[in-house]
């Protein structure tokens, strides 16, 4: 087991499917690939950070049953964006700060993959000049 | 525990530790023993991959992602041999006589401080990029900008050998950036020096430093065996930045009342802009920064350099997530970037503390004066995208997710200046300056104009933690000139400074 609780994994899929939503088309290895990465991000930070990100999961989970009367995973994708959006700009910084270092781990766990360069237009090469210098002869 | 004599110590191996390692590095010839404990691994040339989240791992603190105390901003500090330098972009600027005035320091001139530094560029290949190495995301900023009247210069670079390929901040995987792992380190080893890697330094004892090398699966082997020790010296020199110096210094025990150790700590926070254009340009390939505009650091506090980020680093710097987002981000090769820096000022409360546990906290409060200078930098950077042709640009302090061309002339109504949320917009530091600040008063600073530690003679600082405001420039050009100052203090005082008996 790592650092994320086998019972906010599926949350945490549902979040990235929201966040970033060309990550549900993603197949079950690369979904484990994601949340490898997270996991391995926050292995490496003190067991307190550890705890906070659980807890805020678990905020975001339960909050919109004050709203919606049910929990974030039984919203409609429309719901849980607007609830998102609400974290996203909650009245007090600590809440926006909690919703920013969970986007931030999903987006990294997304973006942060190798082969998601061929997706976004992004090619890298170690010898960008030739590419350079070949445009600029056309 | 292991003992260990050495007459010099160095803590870390960037700007500051390599320089102060090559300036005295000729003492070997005479004998003396002469260490720098890095923290940081040193990497073999085949694992400088220019993959994002892997090197992050390997060569920043916190992957890159260390945050403040309150969160709402992370800091870039590089861990590795050649510290910093080895993930900055190379940008070799000169501090300018203003801002060393302003700086106040008796006894350090912008005369000396301007020939040490002239040194340096020229030990570190520091040149201007041919024209034909110029990418579209470079030149378009500067035409944006010299389209607006706005003062745009080139970076001079300490390069040698590049080939563009715009990863400089995941280490250069073709080692053609000069930083001290390509100059001063290996220079100084070649003259005797001992470069101890994966070594933590625990804390300072009385003319003593405590440290541990740990085993890593990356990287050369350390030059020392896994395991503790105890490294006696007749001098030690802090160089571990401006977080990790004053944090160090901190959790010892020294033997003086230091009450501005960690404050006054400045970073120039920064964020990243981005504009998307119609048609495909040139961004990542090639070097990712080759301008910078000052021509509102006098009036508004800020700065823009160009950048190009990597996919990952890009996503967190947009605000918003979900469909608008993905497609801004699926459009990699069509995008214009620019850093905004904010010009911080030096504030006692901004500080490096230790917490209970002995870990590091950074607490940093934002005044209104540099919120503001953001969001000024963030509308004067709408300005520049949109005269250099862009379709539309994303503002993290505007309400919508994009701004269209069509609105570019309510650029000033579109991005409000309370627009910046704390806590929902990227800002992020990689010049974190501060904390063992120059000045000759105890009381407002810790070290003199020598980088000597007030009251603790065998104590010295050499990092960008000596500034005692912020360099309102790229600071490692700046660093390496005061550690060569520092070294030359060292040098003249060594031989009165002698070793704890044991």
């Amino acid at each position: 087991m790592g650092a994320i609780p086998d019972s906010q994994r599926d949350l945490l899929r549902l979040l990235a499917a929201r966040l970033v939503p060309e990550s549900a088309k993603l197949s079950r290895t690369e979904h484990s690939e994601m949340l490898a990465l997270i996991d391995q991000a926050l292995a490496d930070r003190p067991a307190g950070m550890q705890r906070q990100f659980s807890l805020f999961l678990r905020v975001l989970r339960w909050a919109p049953v004050a709203r919606y009367g049910r929990p974030i995973d039984r919203l409609t994708p429309q719901q849980q964006d607007s609830v998102l959006r609400w974290f996203q700009d909650f009245p007090v910084q600590v809440i926006r700060s909690g919703f920013w270092g969970v986007r931030t781990l999903v987006m990294m766990s997304y973006y942060g993959r190798p082969e998601v360069g061929a997706t976004i237009g992004y090619h890298p090469s170690a010898n960008g000049n030739a590419v350079l210098h070949a445009r600029s002869r056309r | 525990m292991l003992d260990r004599d050495a007459d010099v110590v160095i803590i870390g191996s960037g700007a500051g530790g390599g320089t102060v390692a090559r300036e005295l590095a000729p003492l070997c010839r005479d004998g003396a023993r002469i260490v720098v404990l890095e923290a940081g691994p040193k990497l073999r040339a085949s694992e400088f991959t220019g993959r994002e989240v892997e090197m992050a791992r390997r060569l920043y603190v916190d992957d890159g992602g260390f945050l403040t105390e309150d969160r709402a901003m992370t800091l870039a500090i590089g861990r590795a041999y050649g510290g910093s330098t080895l993930v900055y972009t190379g940008t070799s600027l000169t501090i300018t006589e203003p801002t060393l005035e302003r700086w106040g320091v008796p006894g350090l001139t912008h005369s000396d401080v301007l020939q040490r530094s002239q040194k340096y560029l020229a030990d570190n290949n520091v040149h201007l990029l041919d024209e034909e190495d110029l990418n579209d995301n470079n030149r378009l900023f500067a035409e944006g900008c010299r389209a607006l009247g706005y003062r745009v210069e080139q970076f001079p670079l300490n390069l040698k050998g590049c080939t563009g390929s715009s990863v400089c901040n995941l280490g250069c995987p073709n080692g053609a950036k000069m930083g001290t792992h390509r100059v001063q380190l290996p220079e100084a080893e070649r003259q005797g020096v001992t470069v101890v890697t994966n070594c933590g330094v625990d804390r300072i004892d009385d003319r003593a430093v405590v440290a541990t090398v740990t085993e890593r699966s990356d990287g050369e082997p350390s030059a020392w065996a896994p395991g503790a020790y105890r490294v006696r010296a007749r001098a030690v020199v802090v160089s571990g930045g401006a977080i990790g110096s004053p944090a160090l210094m901190l959790r010892s025990r020294l033997p003086a009342p230091l009450p501005a150790l960690g404050r006054y700590f400045t970073c120039h926070p920064a964020l990243i802009l981005v504009a998307q254009h119609d048609r495909p340009i040139t961004n990542y390939a090639g070097h990712p920064k080759s301008f910078y505009c000052d021509h509102f650091a006098d009036a508004d506090g800020f700065l823009l350099e160009t950048c190009m980020y990597f996919p990952f680093t890009t996503a967190k710097s947009l605000t918003g997530f979900g469909a608008e987002h993905s497609r801004l981000m699926r459009a990699m090769d069509r995008l214009q970037m620019i850093l905004v820096l904010a010009i911080d000022p030096p504030d006692p409360d901004n500080r490096v503390l230790v917490d209970r546990n002995g870990r590091t906290v950074v607490r940093y409060s934002f005044t209104d004066q540099v919120t503001r200078s953001l969001v000024l930098a963030m509308r004067a950077s709408a300005r520049i995208f949109f005269a250099a042709g862009a379709a539309r640009v994303h503002a993290p302090a505007s309400p919508r997710f994009f701004i269209e061309a069509g609105d570019a002339a309510r650029v000033d109504e579109l991005i409000p200046l309370d627009g910046l949320v704390l806590g929902k917009v990227a800002i992020a530091s990689a010049h974190p300056m501060g904390g063992c600040r120059m000045g000759s008063n105890q009381t407002e600073s810790v070290t003199d104009s020598w980088g000597q530690v007030h009251g603790v003679p065998w104590l010295f600082v050499a990092d960008g933690s000596l500034f005692p405001r912020c360099a309102e420039i790229n600071p490692y050009v700046t660093i390496m000139a005061l550690a060569d100052r520092v070294a030359e203090g060292v040098r003249r005082q060594l031989p009165e400074l002698r070793a704890l008996s044991s």
